[in-house]
């Protein structure tokens, strides 16, 4: 990690306020300390010398009151780098989200989701340290040091002396121990992700693993990768809290010399105890900042390197192509001119042309694989292809996947949200319409699912058929709602039974005889019998399954 | 979180999550002598310079000089070996953590685990284990070694003057107390709330990315990114509030510290001598205080990781207790040492089943008999209670009634798996290669066996365009279709040869020209080696494969 990454800053701006606040707070507080060290040393000679309670009580009085105005300065100096924190990490959160749609739907599907949800969740909370810790007392550093050795230069020129050489041996080995673990800090941070991970796929697959007995040995293997883990931990840590030992030598090391040096100059009576006491009472406060900012060093990295997997994602965005056009308004058939798709090198989808008519339903069928949820997607405008699609004539291949105001598409995943079953169902709809919801749903043979039911994360609560229905409701209230006449469903009816299934068919051909223009991908015969007309695709030798 | 059971519970997990004594004690020893070093520092300093200003002959100050040196050199050291070997006594406890969580998963999954999403699972497992390992390094150690620290100085004070000993003890019991409440009280209140929100920030989160193309699709994306937003909202203010918590301890140390050097210096000004001997030793007394509230000012830090370790020992006990649900098979009965009956008649008389927290039984008097070799078709509608049939037979649920694995009751046959497979109705593929997704059935098979195998279900030609059995097959399968995913578990089935073998929904997700292909090839697998299948669909299956055939309505068989 870099003592400053200007990155971060950049993407930071809103929490720059903060930070000169805590720059002002800082200087405000190097002159207490400077007060407290003094009204301390005060009190000692005066007693030492038999002075009175009487010219005693200012300087005693002048340590409560230093100590007070302590008091008060940490409390915001807490309260100032966390509001700065807080507003850098939200800054960063959005920042990155707000990439997402431009890097598209197939640049999210080829990214594991557990990693991005850790890294926009979790994984930026590490920043905290960064700045709310590290940064801050950066500044403090900065401000008190400086400040702190030009007092005790001004007192006694030999101690002064003595700050000037040691302070600066310290920042180097910090940069040269920093150079030496960045690597491993990187490879640390990759391995926590690759250990999360593999504890959520044993979790994940723990039936399946049930089934074949080999639930037992998951224990084992998760022991021995943590195991792993906490070699390679502590070989990191091992260097890592060299920096520490080095930075917590010097400093007390050099707070001993002074003290040495200045004892032997008293002896002599070179120097007055006044300025013994109270250059021993502030270089420890010089070194202070410096070892806080070693300490928060490290947890500071972690946030910072969590903070570069982001910046790789807004790198991406930066490199992604211009936003699609806009909205363009169309009635009339459906038609695939000669679309590809490639993916990884291989072809998904192969000069594949087709024409759906309004008013009647096209079923796709094909082998599982041969590209009938992609062809959908390519509708869809979600993954990038070659060819072009057209509706009523008009040439929408340019049009972004969110301005597709003519179709309405049920993928196989419903990917229902947090939310209530009329949330979902009326998913982007500004003004919900409760009747169009309730006969949405009863058109998916849903509707003995109430709209009012509460659904958790990914549609938490609900059967897969039953998730399966309020999503194909969801599909129908837009296409009702906003006059989406093509309609596209990916195997609607996979978790259904029979009889429900001749529910769904027929709402389906009430759409058709209502103009609609639909195509229904699926391997069902009961379903496939209800449509006008059925093509099959993938039909070729080099796709066999 | 306050029933008795509750707390035992939250105990157990603590206390796994608790180094052994032996492996925590070097570090918490080095951190004594670390503590001890700093304040050992600072009173020799204080005495090295007033006695020099008295001008005494060098011989006197040489010791505490070297004193003062080696003080400060100790501190280093002791610090380093204290953050060292605690670190390492922790990372050994987290695989027994980490293995203690999957333990008490295991039995639960997946009939136990229906009401938790994926999301609150990574929550619950990653940052809560996490957490807790925070308990030895950050809770029980700075307490232990800070509290040894003061009361040893306390009592060195104590030698030189009993009165600074006791204004001293005062002021540090003070900060004790008011640090430790400003952090409990006014930080803690806000913390509690922090993780259902930080779980809602993640949740919003899982929905975005998860569900993009659809948002997208729906013009709700925008919606879905203020959610995001809204809940780092929340979250932002709740932090903020423990904030200023944690900003109101420092200043309580900060007031306190003032005050105890204010103290010690009225109280310890009388051991100065009228002639002005004693100097050395009232500033001892006078400065001391700054060394030992430096320690004790990690107690606030301490009392608050310990909030955050409990409730998350809270949380894993709630999901996790260590009593199961009665739905839930308990573990092993009698193991039965021949692994598999040789008989493999199934046979089930007036058996009911219940999911954990329903109020009624998904399955109520169901009487089958499955004759080995045999092929019995169990038909019905979503919701019927074929798939709660089918948790019973693998027994992920607990029946009532009887159920015997060739005249054996199943709740008293050591490992039924080993009798009666099951192909899921949504396979779990693990993130690796197809190799890997197979081998684990039977980790002999040979290259050559797979790719019979796969040829079999009809994958043959798929596994060799993507280059071999190492092709992965993604993040949760993410990488091959569902059609494709059900082959591949299928494949795992046959490899294992289990004697009978329960198949829920197979053809959910596969083309029926290729289901009727597959289904007769695995019949004719399980004529020559006598075994049985029980194919459990809402799907028509052709009348040749099958010998019996049965629907299943509203939890019985007819």
């Amino acid at each position: 990690m870099r003592p400053l990454d200007p990155r971060l800053l950049r993407y930071a701006r809103s929490s720059r306020g903060f930070l000169v606040l805590g720059a002002v707070l800082a200087l405000a507080d190097t002159l207490a300390i400077i007060g407290f060290a003094w009204g301390v040393t005060a009190s000692l000679t005066h007693i030492i010398d038999g002075a009175s309670w009487q010219e005693l009580a200012p300087s005693l009085g002048g340590i409560a009151a230093c100590a007070a105005a302590r008091a008060l300065l940490s409390w915001g100096t807490e309260a100032t780098g966390a509001r700065g924190a807080a507003r850098a990490k939200s800054e960063l959160r959005m920042t990155v989200l707000t990439a997402l749609p431009r890097l598209g739907a197939e640049w999210l599907e080829n990214t594991q989701s557990a990693r991005l949800t850790t890294l926009l969740g979790h994984g930026l909370d590490a920043l905290d340290d960064y700045f709310a810790r590290y940064l801050p007392q950066l500044i403090r550093t900065a401000i008190t040091l400086p400040a702190l050795a030009l007092v005790v230069f001004g007192q006694d020129l030999l101690s002064g002396i003595i700050l000037l050489v040691t302070l600066p041996i310290i920042p180097i080995f910090m940069v040269l121990i920093g150079l030496a673990t960045r690597t491993v800090q990187r490879r640390q941070w990759d391995g926590l992700n690759r250990l999360s991970a593999s504890f959520l796929d044993v979790v994940g697959g723990l039936s399946t693993l049930k089934v074949f007995g080999r639930e037992k040995r998951q224990i084992d293997r998760m022991s021995s990768i943590t195991d792993d883990y906490r070699r390679s931990t502590m070989a990191v840590l091992r260097i890592s809290f060299l920096s520490g030992f080095v930075l917590e030598l010097m400093a007390s090391l050099s707070v001993a010399l002074l003290a040495v040096s200045i004892g032997f100059r008293l002896v002599d009576g070179a120097i007055p105890l006044t300025v013994g006491l109270f250059v021993l009472l502030l270089a420890p406060e010089v070194f202070l900042p410096i070892r806080q900012v070693g300490t928060h060093f490290h947890a500071a990295a972690e946030g910072v390197e969590a903070s570069q997997d982001a910046f790789e994602i807004l790198d991406a965005a930066e490199a992604a192509p211009e936003p699609q056009c806009a909205s363009l308004s169309a009635s009339g058939d459906l038609e695939l001119r000669d679309v590809t798709v490639v993916r990884d090198e291989t072809a998904v989808l192969e000069h594949q042309s087709l024409r759906a008519r309004c008013g009647s339903v096209l079923a796709i069928t094909g082998d599982s694989g041969a590209g009938k949820s992609t062809l959908l997607r390519v509708i869809a405008g979600l993954t990038p292809h070659t060819g072009s699609v057209h509706v009523g004539g008009v040439d929408m291949t340019a049009v972004s996947p969110g301005e597709r105001s003519w179709l309405s598409w049920a993928p196989q995943n419903p990917a229902l949200q947090a939310g209530t079953v009329l949330s979902n169902v009326t998913l982007g709809d500004p003004a919900p319409d409760v009747r169009q919801a309730e006969r949405a749903l009863q058109r998916a043979a849903a509707g003995d699912i109430k709209l009012d039911r509460n659904l958790g994360t990914a549609g938490m609560g609900l059967s897969g058929g039953e998730a399966q229905r309020v999503g194909l409701a969801r599909c129908y209230y837009r296409a009702q709602r906003f006059g989406a006449h093509i309609i596209v469903l990916d195997e609607p009816t996979s978790a259904l039974d029979r009889r429900t299934e001749q529910i769904v068919a027929r709402g389906l051909r009430e759409l058709a005889a209502g103009g609609a223009c639909v195509i229904v991908v699926s391997h069902r015969p009961a379903l496939v019998e209800w449509a006008d007309e059925c093509i099959t695709i993938g039909d070729r030798a080099e796709v066999l399954v | 979180m306050t029933s008795t059971a509750d707390v035992r519970e939250r105990r157990r997990i603590l206390r796994r999550a608790l180094p052994r004594f032996r492996q925590v004690l070097p570090g918490m020893l080095s951190g004594i002598a670390m503590g001890l070093a700093i304040v050992a520092l600072l009173a020799t300093s204080a005495w090295l310079i007033v006695r020099a200003a008295e001008q005494p002959p060098v011989l006197f100050l040489t010791m505490a000089a070297v004193g003062v040196r080696a003080f400060a050199l100790a501190r280093a050291v002791f610090r380093y070996l204290e953050r060292l070997y605690s670190h390492d006594a922790v990372f050994r406890q987290l695989a027994s953590l980490r293995t203690d969580v999957l333990r008490r998963l295991i039995p639960r999954a997946p009939a136990g685990l229906t009401d938790r999403s994926r999301g609150s699972l990574l929550t619950a497992v990653v940052t809560d284990v996490d957490e807790l390992q925070n308990l030895s390094l950050r809770v029980v150690q700075p307490i232990v070694v800070a509290v040894t620290v003061a009361v040893l100085s306390v009592a060195g004070i104590a030698l030189l003057s009993p009165t600074a000993a006791v204004v001293l003890a005062i002021t540090l019991v003070l900060c004790g107390i008011g640090a430790t409440w400003a952090t409990s009280t006014v930080a803690g209140a806000s913390e509690r709330s922090l993780a259902p929100k930080r779980e809602e920030l993640a949740s919003a989160i899982l929905d975005y990315v998860q569900g993009f193309p659809v948002l997208v699709h729906y013009g709700a994306e925008a919606a879905a990114r203020e959610r995001v937003r809204m809940a780092d909202a929340r979250l932002t203010r709740t932090a903020l509030r423990r904030a200023s918590g944690f900003g109101l301890s420092a200043a309580i140390i900060a007031l306190l510290t003032g005050l105890a050097v204010v103290g010690a210096i009225s109280v310890g000004s009388t051991l100065v001598m009228p002639d002005g001997t004693g100097g050395p030793v009232f500033a001892v007394i006078a400065l001391t205080p700054l060394a030992i509230f430096e320690v004790i000012g990690t107690i606030p830090v301490a009392v608050n990781h310990w909030r955050a370790v409990r409730s998350s020992a809270d949380r894993l006990a709630a999901t996790l207790p260590e009593e199961l649900p009665v739905e839930i098979p308990r573990e092993g009965g009698a193991p039965t040492g021949t692994s598999a009956p040789t008989d493999t008649r199934l046979t089930l008389q007036g058996v009911s089943a219940r999911w954990p927290g329903a109020e009624e039984n998904a399955l109520t008097d169901v009487d089958l008999v499955v004759e080995p070799g045999e092929s019995v078709l169990i038909e019905g509608s979503s919701g019927s209670g074929k798939s709660t049939l089918a948790n019973v037979l693998v027994r992920f649920l607990e029946y009532g009634g009887s159920y015997r694995i060739g005249g054996v009751e199943a709740r008293s046959l050591g490992d039924v798996h080993a009798t009666v497979g099951l192909c899921e109705q949504h396979p779990y593929l693990f993130d690796d290669s197809v190799r890997q997704n197979l081998l684990f059935a039977r980790d002999t098979a040979t290259d050559e066996e797979l790719l019979v195998i796969l040829d079999q279900v009809g994958l043959g030609d798929w596994v060799a365009a993507r280059g071999g059995l190492d092709a992965r097959v993604g993040e949760r399968g993410a990488l091959v279709s569902g059609g494709q995913a059900q082959r591949l578990s299928l494949a795992r089935a046959l490899l294992r040869d289990f004697p009978i073998l329960v198949l829920d929904e197979p053809t959910a997700n596969v083309d029926a020209a290729r289901a009727g292909v597959l289904l007769r090839d695995l019949i004719t697998a399980a004529t020559s080696t006598g075994r049985s299948i029980i194919v459990i669909s809402h799907d028509d299956v052709p009348a040749p494969l099958i010998d019996r055939r049965f629907s299943m309505r509203e939890g019985t068989l007819v």
